[in-house]
């Protein structure tokens, strides 16, 4: 099976410093790879307000890491991000699918408007939208 | 029963622009906007032709991770916003849908507030 795309994004104790949240989330990352998952990016969004409280916190330290592997790669990573401390919560998304149709769609319309343009001419298709 | 009649008039709102914006942008949708004003005929009072936001900015995928967008469509109280109340065409809705929810789970977004 080729490889996946996944996000996974999770929320750090906001009482950790700065390197302990590091190396939380080079633990995380450490999980993935283990099972074959290749870090593509990794992005601290820093601390921020929750929405409601979670486990008692009123912020947390938020960080996403976009990781390529297998569904396997992501039941453990799962599995030990449960059992970490320090995390508060976590979301894994599957993204490759979802960007890839958008892409698709905007190559299309990116291929439509052009032959709108060609076909169009001297037509004045812009100014019809304007009176509206 | 006046809210039933509601849902049916506003989902032959939603359906048009929906189309319009899987095909062509505005263009298409002034066209299908006024094909409805005409259908609607005797209950005639002033409606703005609601457009959904996602097909006229071209946003293809919802990101959960965007709350500034995603919050434009959760007022204060932290409900989804109606697609009648928006005119998210049902395509954009289930997608912004599960956006919000993605949101929620991970406290971006609240479940309910106050």
């Amino acid at each position: 099976m080729s490889d996946r795309t996944y996000e996974i994004l999770f929320i750090a104790d906001p009482n950790l410093g700065e390197p302990e949240v590091d190396a939380l989330a080079a633990q995380v990352q450490g999980f993935a790879e283990k099972d074959g998952g290749k870090l593509q990016k990794m992005e601290k969004w820093g601390k921020k307000r929750l929405a409601y409280s979670v486990r008692r916190h009123r912020e947390g330290y938020y960080v996403l890491l976009v990781v390529e592997g297998t569904g396997v790669m992501v039941k453990e990573v799962e599995r030990r991000l449960k059992v970490t401390d320090g995390i508060v919560r976590y979301l894994t998304v599957r993204v490759d699918e979802a960007l890839r149709k958008s892409e698709r769609r905007k190559a299309k319309r990116a291929l439509g408007e052009e032959k709108r343009k060609g076909r169009a001419g001297s037509q004045p298709a812009r100014p019809a939208e304007v009176q509206q | 029963m006046s809210s039933q009649g509601m849902g049916g008039d506003s989902r032959s709102f939603g359906r048009p622009s929906g189309r319009s914006g899987g095909g062509a942008g505005a263009r298409g949708g002034a066209g299908a906007g006024a094909g409805a004003k005409d259908a609607g005929g005797k209950r005639y009072f002033f409606r703005r032709r609601k457009v959904c936001k996602f097909c006229a900015d071209k946003i293809d995928y919802v990101d959960y991770k965007d709350v500034k967008l995603l919050s434009q469509f959760v007022p204060e109280r932290g409900k989804i916003l109606a697609r009648r109340m928006f005119g998210t065409c049902a395509e954009h809705q289930r997608k912004l849908t599960e956006a919000v929810n993605r949101a929620r789970h991970i406290a971006l977004l609240p479940y309910a507030a106050d």
